[in-house]
Order: C-alpha cells, then structure tokens, then sequence
C-alpha cells in the first residue's frame, strides 16, 4: 500500500460564499410571508439601499422555515457587507414594521452551527427564537 | 464617495492536507491534540444504515464533562489542583458564557498553561505579566498572560507563584463558571466531582443525536486530487461547501433558474441510498475524538460501500485559542473548525478553517 | 467590560414600553444602555430634572444574552442648544446636571458645534442625521473634540424609518468621516420600538456603510461607548477616576513576573 504524498493547501478568503442564519420579527398577529415573499423581502431590501445593483445581487434561500420566519441565506462573499447593511435598515413588511435579525455569519460552508448547538455548549451567541412585539 | 469596505469580505483561511492515516509521519492526530475546545463532532457515513457496534460503544464512551460554577481562577493554581489533575493527566477548562470579544475569558490547556484573556482595566489590576491581544487594534484594549502551572519555576511557595495566587485572590479576583474535563490513563486518584465537591459542580453528558439521510447526493472526490479535476471529482472547498448544507438540512437539487435557491450538490455526484450522520454535542476532548477518528478509519477494515465518510469537529467560538496557543478572536463568527474526510484506503484530507481573528492552523 | 452598549434609548417612554426595550437589547446582546433624557432649548423654558433612577424604574434588569450578567443602565442628558446662550448651563455648576452619567449636545449651527467640540464640557456630541447637514464639518474643532475625549455620536433609527433620513444619516456620516477619519465615532439607536433596535454586530457592520473600517465600526458600539461613559465619569468628579484598591502587602515586588505598566485608568 503506497502512502499518499503529503500536500497542503492554504486558501486565503477561499470561499466564495458567505453565510446568514437570519430570522424575521414581526408583530404579533400579521400576515407571515411564505418562501417566495421572503426571498422578495430580501430582494425589497436590498433594492431600497443599493439600487438595482443591490437587487442584482445573488443571494441564495437555502432554507425557509415560515413557522419560525427563519431562513439561512446565502451571498457571494463580495455582497455579505451590502446584503447584511440591507437586511439591517429593513424596517417594514406590508407597510408594517419587522426586523430583521442576524444570528449567524460565516464564512464556510461546514463552518455553520445548526441552532440546537446553543443547548450545552457556550455558544449562547444564537438569540432564542421568542418573538417580540 | 463610497466606503471601500462595502465589496469586501472578511478575512477567512482554510487549510487542506492530504495524508495517509497510516503514514508514520502523518500529523492528523497532532493537529486533532492540538486542538483543545471542541463543541460539536459530527460524522457522516454514506452507504451506512446502522453503525457498527465498536464505533457505537466508541460514541457512548464519549465522557463526562463537568459545569462548576463561580469558581475562582486561583483554585486552578494551587498545587492541590495541580498536582492532583494537571500534572496526572490532560486537564481542559474554559471559562462559560464569556465572549472572547468583550469579556474576561480563562482557559486552561491540557500542557498545563493557563491563558487568560483579560480587558486593559483587568490586566492593570492583575498585574501580571501579559502581552498585547493581536486583535484589539491600534489602541490596545485586551491582553492575554499565559500562566505555565508546570513550569519549574512555578513551585510551591515560590516568588512567582505567590505572586500569581496573590494576584489573582487578592488584588483583582477572577472567577468564571468552568467548563471541566479531565482524562488520565490510570483510574486511580481522585475525581473532579469529590474535589471541586464544595463548589456547584453538575455533571454534564454530551448529547448524541443520530439520524439517517435517504437518497443523498454526495460529490464524488478523488483521494489523490484536493483541487479535483471538471467531470472527473469535486474539490476540497466544494466538499466543504456540500458539507455544511447537509449539516443544516439544506435542499441540494436546485435548479438554476429557481427563484430562491440556486445552490445544488457538486459536480460531479452519485445519489446514496441512505448515509448516517450523527451529531455529538458537549465539551468534549481530543482524546476522545482521536477514539473516534482510529474508529471511523476501522470502519474501512471490512469491505464498505463507502468510498469516503466525513468527521467534522467545530471549536467554541469564543475561546481565547484555536490551535495550540494560537490566540483567538470573535471578529464576526468565531469560526474555528476542522473536518477529515477519510477515504477506504485510509488516505485523508484534513480541512481546518478560521475566521479573521486567528492565526494560520498548524 | 467592554461590552456592547446603546448610549441612547428615549427616556420619555412608558416604563411598559422602556421595559420590552430593554428587555429586546439585553437580547440582542448588549451589556449597558443609556436612558436619554432631552432638553431642546427652542420649546419654552426648560428646568433640568434629576435623572431617572434606573434601580426603581427597573427593579429586575434582564440578562444578558449570553452571559450570567445583567444588563447596566445608566442616565444621559442631551441639550438641543440652537443659541449660544443655551450652553450658560452647562458651564454653571449646576447640581441636577452633575447627576447624569453622560452628557450630550445637540448643536443646531455651526458656531455651536464649534463651541461643543472646543470648550463644553460634554461626552457626546450629536450630528444630524434626520436633514441636510447645515453646516460643513471642519478640521480644528472636530480633532480638538478628539484630544478632548469626545466622542461623536451617529443614530441608526432614522434611517430605519424613512428612506430620505436614511440618504441623509449616509451621507452625513460620510462627510464627518472625512473629516474625523473613523476616530471617536459611537453609533446607537435612539430606538422607541423594540423593532427598531439592531443586534450590535449588525450596527457594526453598517458602520461600514459609514465609512468606518471594521475595527473603528466595532469600536463604535463597543470600547467608545466605554470611553464615552468614563469620560463622563471623569467629569462628573471633575478630577480624573481614580480607582483605589486594598492592597495587602504580604508579597515581595520584584518578581520573575513584570508588572502590568500602571497607567491611568481614564485613558481607557
């Protein structure tokens, strides 16, 4: 069995993409968008604060969960700081007021902690998912 | 004008070797001892419906770690403590619920230094011999003392150790809920639990949760190529990427012209039957993972359908180090992990990745 | 200790709705937050209140997000000052104002903001970020307010609300920037609503929106928040913080181990 030569790699901002774990607060007793509206949410969004450019942007919604408003999006690391700057000064959905929070950033793709890691870990850095009027 | 920093991403590394895990040189379970504070292991096995009881036994033997609460730092430099645990084993602590970015954090490394990563206001106070954080910027605002409790020097009763235990309980006390594991190949002695019995200590058990993918689209890699090659294999950072969307239960075949996701499996790849991946959460050790990883390379001693599997282990993102004595910082993620794909001829690929805030992996 | 804080949420709430903010920004993260009390000189004659007790208004303050702590509330003064006489108070030793935690100045001209920067003795000064900039900022007072140990202070809310102050909270940033170069820059929300606060990593990120490099951007909403609150404490004694510790010498000083150098603790 021949052992394999040893190679290394070093990869300085190697990814492509950039990650957000994100989640959507509303009122209380409002219309909940479904997927396609998030995603148009996050479009909205980005066009108010960076124009056509902004609305140009790829940005991936790998999951949606409409129960929790939660999503993880994905952008091309070159648009994390224009998309995240959007998703920060979004303050209305349907004329009514949201937020939108930021629970997680990252880089890699496998660097990415589902949400059920904050139980018996330190990572206390993921806000729980109650929502706020 | 427009600010620069708009099109730009934070700084980020990844790190690829490729080895023989039976290569007398090999360096994969340095790097898995080297790196001390892991949170969450999680093994993917394709082709696989039950584990084998060995890997099983394995997971369930995966230790205990211990929560102490309010435990003052100088506990940890009385030479009771020391003598009794980290001079007999490798001893872990880390200081819970502190953010490396804004707090006072205390860890302790299995060599036997403690690292405390200190505010400018704490380090004056302390008055103990520090350097400057590397992430704190221009005007220094943290600063990190590495105490060596094994040094020679650092005896009972002498200067620099009363010095040290003066500081720390008398002119600006330290204490932190702990983190605790410890593991020592001899049973003799005693256990954490009778020694901090007087502190708040709980037990804590990792927690295991299994589950079993069907009709997986996994990339198909070549052991021998990290860059992999268009129609033939994917490479490392698409492994990486494919990685990570499994993991969240990410939807794989997207198709491009879908209005929410354009994200789909590498190229090129074969769809599995079914693949198990289990997720071990907790405090847990690099003995025990080293356990793990001679486990999963057993796996490959009897003929499998599995051409590769994965173990991926994440570091606590706020620790003040990643690897060795590398210091590291929050910046936005934290991120410190590493993920070893083992092919069947025990060749592997090692991933380590770090945020901003961290010096290269070893 | 140099956690997250928001210097300035609204004072003027019901306590219903300034305990859901706090609640939201102990949440998101942040360690400390500033009760904004504002006095704007133009509507009638205005006495200047003791500040709020925060221990009575609040008798349990939520935790942290995160930590074990709980969430530090202090008090903040803001003066809307449109004519030089409007600062006679704060160079009189008046007793109320001494009771806050930090003191802030609106200056509505130019000449004003002059004075801010030059002679007042404040923690923050306020730029306008809801309408055209009235004024130009300049070099000399804007860097005498930074050896001063003022901070400059930007609100995100407004740009939140309405897409016009959004442009301009934009592009009166950058124009402060330019002048400042990301020195002495504390970004809070001015947040009424809960929905209106951001988690701190997100503030700081759009500080690069700013202009603001990542580290000045961080540092807004963190360690010159600290500053800014020990700059007030610094003036509140009016003699510089000194910290005075019970120290037992039992142990000999000279050491294998250095001691830290021992600085004033104020320059933090």
């Amino acid at each position: 069995m021949a052992a394999a030569a040893f190679e290394r790699r070093v990869l300085r901002r190697a990814a492509e993409h950039h990650y957000l774990r994100v989640r959507l607060e509303l009122p209380d007793g409002g219309a909940r968008p479904n997927a396609a509206q998030f995603k148009q949410l996050v479009v909205t969004a980005l066009r108010e604060l960076h124009g056509e450019v902004g609305a140009a942007l790829p940005v991936d919604v790998l999951t949606y969960e409409e129960k929790t408003l939660s999503a993880i999006l994905r952008v091309i690391s070159s648009g994390l700081v224009k998309l995240w700057s959007a998703l920060t000064l979004l303050g209305f959905y349907q004329n009514r007021r949201c937020a939108f929070r930021v629970l997680q950033v990252k880089p890699c793709g496998a660097g990415w902690l589902p949400p059920d890691v904050s139980s018996g870990s330190k990572l206390g850095r993921l806000p729980k998912p109650t929502a706020f009027s | 004008m427009l600010p620069a920093q708009l099109g730009r991403a934070p700084r980020h590394l990844l790190v690829c070797e490729r080895s023989h895990a039976r290569h007398p040189r090999s360096r994969h379970a340095a790097h898995v001892r080297d790196h001390a504070y892991s949170c969450r292991v999680s093994f993917l096995i394709p082709e696989c419906g039950v584990l084998p009881e060995v890997v099983k036994s394995t997971i369930a033997d995966i230790g205990d770690y211990y929560l102490v609460r309010s435990l003052p730092v100088h506990e940890l430099v009385t030479h009771e403590f020391i003598d009794a645990f980290v001079k007999k084993g490798s001893c872990y602590a880390l200081s819970y619920k502190t953010k490396i970015d804004q707090d006072n954090t205390a860890a302790l490394l299995p060599n036997g230094k403690l690292i405390l990563s200190v505010d400018k206001g704490t380090y004056e106070e302390l008055g103990l011999q520090g350097r400057p954080s590397r992430y704190s910027g221009k005007k220094v605002m943290r600063y990190i003392i590495t105490i060596d409790l094994t040094d020679a020097g650092f005896q009972p009763e002498s200067k620099k150790h009363n010095r040290v235990l003066w500081a720390l309980k008398e002119k600006k006390p330290l204490e932190f809920d702990f983190l605790l594991a410890w593991y020592n190949t001899g049973a003799e002695g005693s256990t954490l639990m009778s020694y901090f019995s007087k502190n708040q200590i709980q037990a804590l058990k990792p927690k295991i949760t299994f589950s079993t993918l069907r009709d997986l689209q996994c990339p198909v890699l070549q052991s021998n190529d990290l860059q992999g090659k268009p129609e033939e294999s994917c490479s490392t950072e698409e492994l990486f990427e494919w990685l990570g969307a499994v993991l969240n239960q990410v939807s794989l075949d997207n198709k491009s012209s879908s209005f929410l996701s354009t994200y789909c499996c590498p190229e090129p790849n074969t769809v599995v039957e079914k693949a198990f991946l289990c997720t071990i959460t907790g405090f847990i050790i690099p003995e025990k993972i080293i356990q793990l990883l001679e486990q999963l390379c057993s796996y490959f001693s009897e003929p499998k359908l599995a051409y590769w599997l994965t173990l991926t282990v994440h570091g606590f993102a706020d620790s003040p180090v990643s690897w060795r004595e590398s210091e590291h910082g929050f910046h936005k993620g934290g991120e410190n992990l590493y993920n070893f794909v083992i092919f069947r001829n025990l060749d592997y690929w090692l991933q380590m990745a770090v945020g901003a805030h961290d010096d290269c992996p070893p | 200790m140099a956690g997250f804080a928001d210097l300035n949420l609204p004072q003027g709430l019901d306590k219903k709705s300034l305990q859901s903010l706090l609640d939201t920004a102990a949440h998101l993260g942040y360690s400390a937050v500033a009760l904004n009390h504002v006095i704007d000189f133009k509507e009638k004659k205005q006495e200047i209140a003791k500040p709020v007790s925060p221990s009575e208004l609040f008798p349990s303050l939520p935790i942290v997000q995160g930590t074990s702590k709980r969430i530090k509330v202090l008090t903040r003064l803001t003066l809307i000052v449109s004519d030089p006489s409007h600062c006679n108070l704060l160079r009189s030793t008046s007793a109320n104002i001494r009771l806050y935690d930090i003191i802030a100045v609106f200056p509505k001209t130019e000449k004003l903001f002059h004075i801010a920067c030059t002679t007042l003795d404040v923690d923050l000064v306020c730029i306008n970020v809801t309408e055209k900039l009235p004024f130009y900022f300049r070099r000399p007072p804007v860097n005498m307010a930074i050896d001063r140990g003022i901070y400059f202070e930007l609100l995100y809310t407004p740009a939140i609300k309405d897409s016009t102050m959004r442009r301009y909270t934009i592009s009166n940033a950058i124009s402060l920037m330019q002048i400042c170069k990301g020195k002495n820059i504390v970004i809070s929300s001015a947040a009424e609503r809960p929905l209106e606060l951001r988690g701190p990593y997100d503030v700081a990120n759009l500080g690069l929106l700013f202009g603001l490099s990542e580290g000045e951007a961080k540092a807004a909403v963190s360690t010159n928040c600290r500053a800014a609150m020990l700059h007030g404490e610094t003036r509140k004694s009016a003699c510089g913080v000194v910290y005075t510790v019970k120290k037992p010498r039992k142990v000999e000083e000279e050491e294998t181990a250095v001691p830290a150098c021992k600085k004033a603790k104020t320059q933090a």
